[in-house]
């Protein structure tokens, strides 16, 4: 699974500019889920904070960036357009276009102002709450998310666009059309451009959703986006002060005897945790196919996003992105379970050679977790495979059911390795493989190790 | 006589009706080694507490350098020189040996955290002089061996001594040690002691101390203060305390 994964990951980048394909539509939503879950575990990892809101930063780096790309392409190319070059392109249409334009600029320009604003609701949310102990930040981040979603849907439904009628309330609003429109006018995209910048959050479609934004987003720009998070949240683990974050989390008492100002840190921790959600919103609402909504950005993509980060182990970069990989990749195969049928093929030989390990092991007097590892894999595998042909032969939606299959997941992991995946530590840690490999008294636990 | 590095005057602490201190006064200079000790709820932790910051006295000052630090919060004292250890053991569970004393080093960095996400050279400077800083400090303590282990795998004895080190690191003037022997065996005990005085000396900090350990207290300390229900009872030298009628009252009660 994970190699697949991986593959696509690796692969598809390659094929920037190759047309609109379901793969690398699939790639580009397992590259921002992988931005959300890393983003998140700088919070509810690094720092031990809960927050339950983090899709509500994604909401506001979505429509900031929205408002700006399709404003903005009204005021400087006259229309909505996607105008970017090769890079950006995910449809055919485009392939006599060079690698990249002004309006790739635009559109990358949009999306870190979308991250900045993102940021700078973090820091007004995260300082008063995060003041406070315990659970209260998970409390108040709710309710920011619930905001969030609420003020947008309480907006007029309306995007200002070429040839949408001019009501009353427009011409009360926007002096630069008092005088020049009337009720009866239809509006042209000059008409568009004049709409003064404070106005545009007013006309981002409310609960019908943000219609009308042109697709930048590619393969190109999500997985940079993934990269960077990547590389600045294993930076920040590894630097002084993502020691000082680590040790908010273990002990808030000591950290602060130690010279280490919590409050301060957890509103950092939590402004650069937001910082990338607004990115990943930024790209989100600007990817082919997807539609903005305030509905999809509320308390269960938040839920979503946390599942990634308890299953991949609370403080994990590593186990959080192939968390979200994994999270984002078998719902989408879950739709199509013929695709799933085959993998009992390996399902059952990593469970075979899983045993095989575990028993080479065990004989050698070394940890059996290795072995056991392969096998859960295998397992999961196996059951994925075998829910595909009951799906199929009952002609059911498993994608439906989604969430009861995370929430068995979540289950059987707290049940499990309550640590997830990785626990604290990365995939390329030497005391992870060295404890794989431990003579057996250490009695060392591993688990699905992908 | 030197000027005190902490002076402590009059400070007393409630918590609702009741009075955990009363009227605690306290003065350390540099290089000593001072006690203090009572029965359990005496009011020892609490008079620790007060002096980090971790509570704010009801009246009375705390200074430490000349400077009143009566109502700062921990961080901010710890950055002007004063570390502490805990009763029952505050270390970075999770984390590597090497990281709880690298962590106690953070307070001295200078680089932000921007030039970290981009590995500018100051930050891999400061990360280096860190490195070598918080090793060296484990040599002293005999846990460079052990320090990639996570901090909560080591045996009891090893966690307070690397708690001493992980307050060292924060470079302070005086260190306050709350049980240090606790749960310690007679050989680890003597092993202490002389930790202790080595540590003033290779760091010059004035050291005080609370110790139920009345062999640890007695010969280590220069002088005590003898705290009951909040109230200081007796302050002296080891000789002194130890013949005061009080002291033998609060500690054997009365016929």
């Amino acid at each position: 699974m994970a190699v697949a994964v991986l593959a696509q990951l690796v692969v598809f980048p390659w094929l920037v500019g190759q047309g609109l394909n379901f793969e690398a539509k699939l790639s580009v939503d397992i590259a921002i889920s992988i931005v959300l879950a890393v983003s998140l575990t700088m919070v509810n990892g690094f720092t031990g904070q809960f927050s339950i809101g983090h899709a509500a930063f994604m909401a506001v780096g979505a429509y900031t960036s929205a408002c700006v790309v399709y404003y903005g392409s009204h005021r400087i190319y006259g229309n909505p357009e996607m105008l970017g070059g090769m890079l950006s392109a995910m449809k055919e249409g485009r392939s006599g276009a060079p690698w990249f334009t002004g309006a790739d600029l635009l559109f990358a320009g949009a999306v870190l102002s979308g991250g900045v604003v993102a940021a700078g609701c973090g820091y007004l949310v995260g300082l008063p709450s995060l003041r406070l102990k315990g659970d209260y930040l998970a409390i108040v981040t709710l309710g920011f998310g619930e905001i969030v979603r609420a003020l947008v849907q309480s907006q007029t439904s309306e995007v200002l666009s070429e040839g949408s009628s001019v009501t009353e309330d427009h011409l009360k609003t926007i002096t630069a059309w008092q005088g020049k429109l009337t009720t009866d006018d239809y509006l042209t995209a000059a008409n568009v451009a004049e709409v003064p910048w404070y106005l545009w959050p007013k006309y981002v479609g409310g609960a019908l959703g943000f219609a009308g934004l042109p697709s930048y987003n590619s393969l190109f720009w999500a997985v940079l986006a993934a990269g960077a998070t990547l590389v600045v949240a294993y930076r920040i683990k590894t630097s002084t002060y993502g020691r000082a974050f680590l040790s908010i989390r273990e002990d808030e008492i000591a950290a602060e005897a130690m010279g280490v100002n919590t409050t301060a840190y957890k509103v950092k921790a939590f402004a650069i945790a937001a910082f990338f959600a607004g990115i990943a919103g930024g790209l989100f609402c600007h990817t082919i196919g997807v539609q903005l909504n305030p509905g999809e950005l509320g308390f269960q993509k938040s839920f979503d996003i946390i599942i990634m980060v308890v299953l991949g182990g609370m403080g994990s970069i590593s186990g959080a992105a192939i968390a979200a990989a994994l999270v984002t990749w078998i719902p989408e195969k879950l739709r199509k379970p013929e695709e799933l049928q085959g993998m009992w093929v390996a399902g059952v030989t990593l469970i075979v050679l899983g045993i095989v390990i575990g028993v080479i092991l065990h004989a050698a007097g070394r940890n059996r977790a290795l072995g056991k590892g392969i096998a859960v894999i295998g397992g999961v595998a196996l059951g994925l495979s075998g829910l595909a042909q009951l799906a199929i032969k009952y002609e059911v939606d498993l994608s439906r059911y989604r969430m009861v299959l995370f929430a068995l997941a979540l289950i059987a992991m707290m049940l499990l390795r309550p640590q997830g995946l990785l626990g604290l530590r990365e995939l390329w840690d030497r005391s992870l493989w060295l404890e794989l490999f431990a003579r057996r008294s250490t009695d060392a636990k591993g688990g699905g190790r992908s | 006589m030197t000027q005190p590095i902490l002076r402590v005057s009059g400070v007393s602490k409630s918590f609702g009706g009741l009075k955990a201190v009363q009227d605690f006064s306290l003065e350390i200079s540099a290089g000593e080694v001072q006690g203090l000790i009572g029965p359990n709820g005496a009011g020892k932790t609490t008079c620790f507490n007060l002096i980090t910051g971790v509570y704010t006295p009801d009246v009375g000052s705390v200074n430490l350098l000349g400077r009143d630090i009566q109502g700062a919060r921990p961080y901010s004292i710890a950055a002007l020189g004063m570390a502490r250890t805990f009763q029952n053991i505050r270390l970075f569970g999770e984390l590597p040996v090497l990281d709880n004393v690298r962590l106690a080093c953070h307070l001295r960095v200078r680089h932000t955290l921007a030039s970290a996400v981009l590995k500018l050279p100051l930050h891999r400077g400061e990360e280096r002089a860190i490195r070598e800083r918080a090793m060296d400090l484990l040599a002293i303590f005999g846990l460079d061996s052990r320090a990639d282990e996570q901090a909560k795998n080591l045996p009891y004895g090893d966690q307070r001594r690397l708690e001493i080190a992980r307050a060292l690191a924060t470079g302070p003037k005086v260190l306050l040690l709350d049980e240090p022997a606790a749960g310690m065996n007679p050989q680890e005990k003597v092993e202490l002691r002389k930790l202790i005085l080595s540590v003033r000396d290779r760091f010059g900090v004035a050291v005080l101390l609370i110790e139920h350990d009345m062999g640890v207290v007695m010969n280590l300390c220069e002088r005590i203060t003898v705290l009951n229900f909040g109230q200081t009872i007796a302050v002296g030298t080891p000789a002194e305390v130890q013949g005061n009628p009080k002291v033998v009252e609060a500690y054997l009660g009365t016929e």
